[in-house]
């Protein structure tokens, strides 16, 4: 079967200048290849600086890649429309309320992916807004509030709105959960879960909680400095890790209660 | 009197109303907004409401005292100059061309200097590099002199003046608004729009726009500054407004010769420029803040 997302050998370099003339390319990530099957999820975990964000950004296409190809569906994603880019693969931002816009309503923010990307006319557009902001479990109330009127977890509801609103393809989910505290954690995990259920989407995940991840998650990929260390599916690798980093990073995300 | 919370009829202000709402608490920068309204109101309409013409020559009343000085003339408020004309008009017809002419060149290079501040940004490349890194060197040559110049090459009159003023203003302008965008360019929402296939005119209007209105009032309120020292810098030095048309600037230079006879020809133009400079800073950076307390 043909995966949703084929991600082979990508990599990614920044120039970093040192001298007057001189210039040196540092890598940020790769190669890597991995893939991802509709309806999954795949949580992507390193220590920071590991090139997590750098990878999820050259996905959603706001970096280019220096080398290596991204396969959506089988196409290349550099043949497809922005359009059709912009409403197969959608990110939620790390934290909403420098995501969401506090100038506009949450109805406008709601609107414009569907304004740049179908061809809805408004009473279209207005039935799908609210059909996402019920999904979310937010009233049609909110959508003339402004995203300070918010509470920081109606913010995450908002920006995950946003992200589904196009029902896309894959969800790529910036560390999301870090701020919130963790009964709100997992009011937003469930309604991500509950999402995919319904909607079958896919996610990509950032997220450091390595006991959320093995619950939310189907796949795992380590990164360290830039390379996949190891990469599997999410209980295998939590149950018997193989590389250090990974071992690190099951250990230091050990609660002290358990210990 | 009985308050009715019974209907929750609380309406949702939009940012712009909240910052409004808050502006009007903020009693001195209200006043400042009504004194330039009505300045100019008042030399807008100067023509009608003044009874003597800022040209007309009074033989019998020359170097009248203004009307609470021993020998004022209660026709003549502020009195009258070396050849009989009613200062207050004169005053008033000065402002016309001084106010008038800073707030069409505030207009002007703030909707140019805004084009192409945000082109610099949101642009990369060639162009963005040109736009930016020639008018740093511009900003190296101070703006009165740079107007001078201009007025130099164009020669001199009232015009020439605005224009020269308006090109030497420019490069500031756009430095500002440029780093204004720069800056709001990295924000999340930004890129969020970004992501949602927003074009970049869509995202200057939606997305920057209401978002830098704290650092353009800043840059606008610098500009209209520094136009009307300016432009009455230049009427000072005779390169502006030419005879007989009346500049404060020129007002002031006309009558220097007479300081020791008739100080208040120069007083009072002196003492307008400064209440609008002044005024017009109370009112900004009223403004400024009330847009800082509504954006936290």
């Amino acid at each position: 079967m043909q995966s949703l997302l084929k991600i082979s050998n990508l990599s990614r370099s920044f120039k970093h200048v040192s001298g007057l003339w001189t210039s040196y390319e540092k890598l940020a990530y790769g190669p890597v290849s991995f893939t991802l099957d509709k309806g999954q999820t795949l949580a992507i975990v390193g220590e920071s600086g590991a090139g997590k964000s750098a990878l999820v950004r050259t996905i959603t296409g706001l970096l280019e890649p220096s080398s290596g190809e991204i396969h959506l569906k089988g196409q290349p994603i550099l043949s497809l429309t922005s359009q059709q880019r912009c409403s197969s693969i959608r990110m939620i931002f790390q934290d909403p309320s420098s995501s969401l816009n506090p100038k506009m309503t949450v109805g406008k923010i709601l609107n414009a992916p569907l304004q740049l990307n179908t061809d809805f006319d408004a009473e279209k557009r207005d039935l799908r807004i609210k059909e996402t902001l019920k999904l979310v479990g937010l009233l049609p109330d909110y959508l003339a509030f402004y995203p300070n009127m918010l509470s920081s977890v109606q913010k995450h509801q908002v920006a995950i709105a946003r992200a589904m609103i196009l029902n896309p393809d894959i969800i790529i989910v910036d560390e999301i959960l870090a701020t919130l505290d963790i009964s709100l954690r997992f009011k937003i995990v469930n309604l991500l879960l509950k999402i995919q259920k319904i909607k079958g989407t896919s996610y990509i995940f950032i997220a450091h909680s390595m006991h959320l991840i093995r619950h939310m998650s189907d796949h795992i990929v380590v990164l360290h400095a830039g390379k996949i260390v190891e990469k599997g599916s999410a209980s295998i690798i939590c149950d018997s890790p193989q590389h250090e980093q990974t071992k690190f990073l099951l250990l230091s995300h050990e609660p002290d209660y358990r210990k | 009197m009985l308050i009715n919370n019974e209907f929750n009829e609380d309406k949702i202000q939009s940012p712009l109303q909240y910052i409004w709402a808050i502006f009007k608490s903020k009693n001195i920068a209200v006043v400042a907004m009504w004194f330039i309204i009505v300045l100019v109101l008042a030399s807008l309409f100067a023509p009608w409401f003044f009874p003597h013409s800022p040209l007309e020559q009074n033989a019998d009343k020359m170097l009248l005292p203004p009307y609470w000085f021993e020998g004022g003339d209660i026709n003549h408020i502020l009195g009258t100059d070396d050849l009989g004309r009613d200062s207050l008009s004169r005053l008033f017809h000065g402002l016309q061309l001084t106010l008038g002419g800073a707030l069409i060149i505030t207009v002007c290079v703030s909707l140019l200097g805004m084009a192409i501040g945000a082109s610099a940004a949101l642009t990369k490349g060639i162009k963005a590099s040109v736009l930016h890194h020639l008018l740093d060197a511009l900003l190296t040559i101070p703006s009165l002199l740079s107007a001078l110049i201009l007025i130099a090459i164009f020669g001199p009159s009232y015009i020439n003046c605005l224009i020269a003023i308006s090109l030497s203003l420019l490069p500031q302008f756009i430095r500002g608004s440029f780093l204004a965008i720069e800056q709001e360019l990295s924000k999340q929402y930004i890129v969020a729009l970004q992501l949602d296939g927003a074009t970049k005119l869509r995202l200057f209007r939606f997305g920057i726009m209401p978002n830098i209105l704290e650092p353009t009032i800043t840059i606008i309120n610098r500009l209209f500054t520094l136009a009307v020292i300016e432009i009455a810098t230049l009427g000072f030095l005779g390169f502006g407004a030419q005879l007989p048309q009346t500049e404060l600037g020129s007002l002031i230079a006309s009558s220097v010769d007479l300081i020791y006879l008739s100080p208040w020809l120069v007083t009072f133009p002196g003492i307008t420029i400064f209440l609008v400079i002044m005024m017009a800073n109370v009112f900004a950076e009223g403004l400024r803040h009330a847009v800082i307390e509504g954006e936290e």
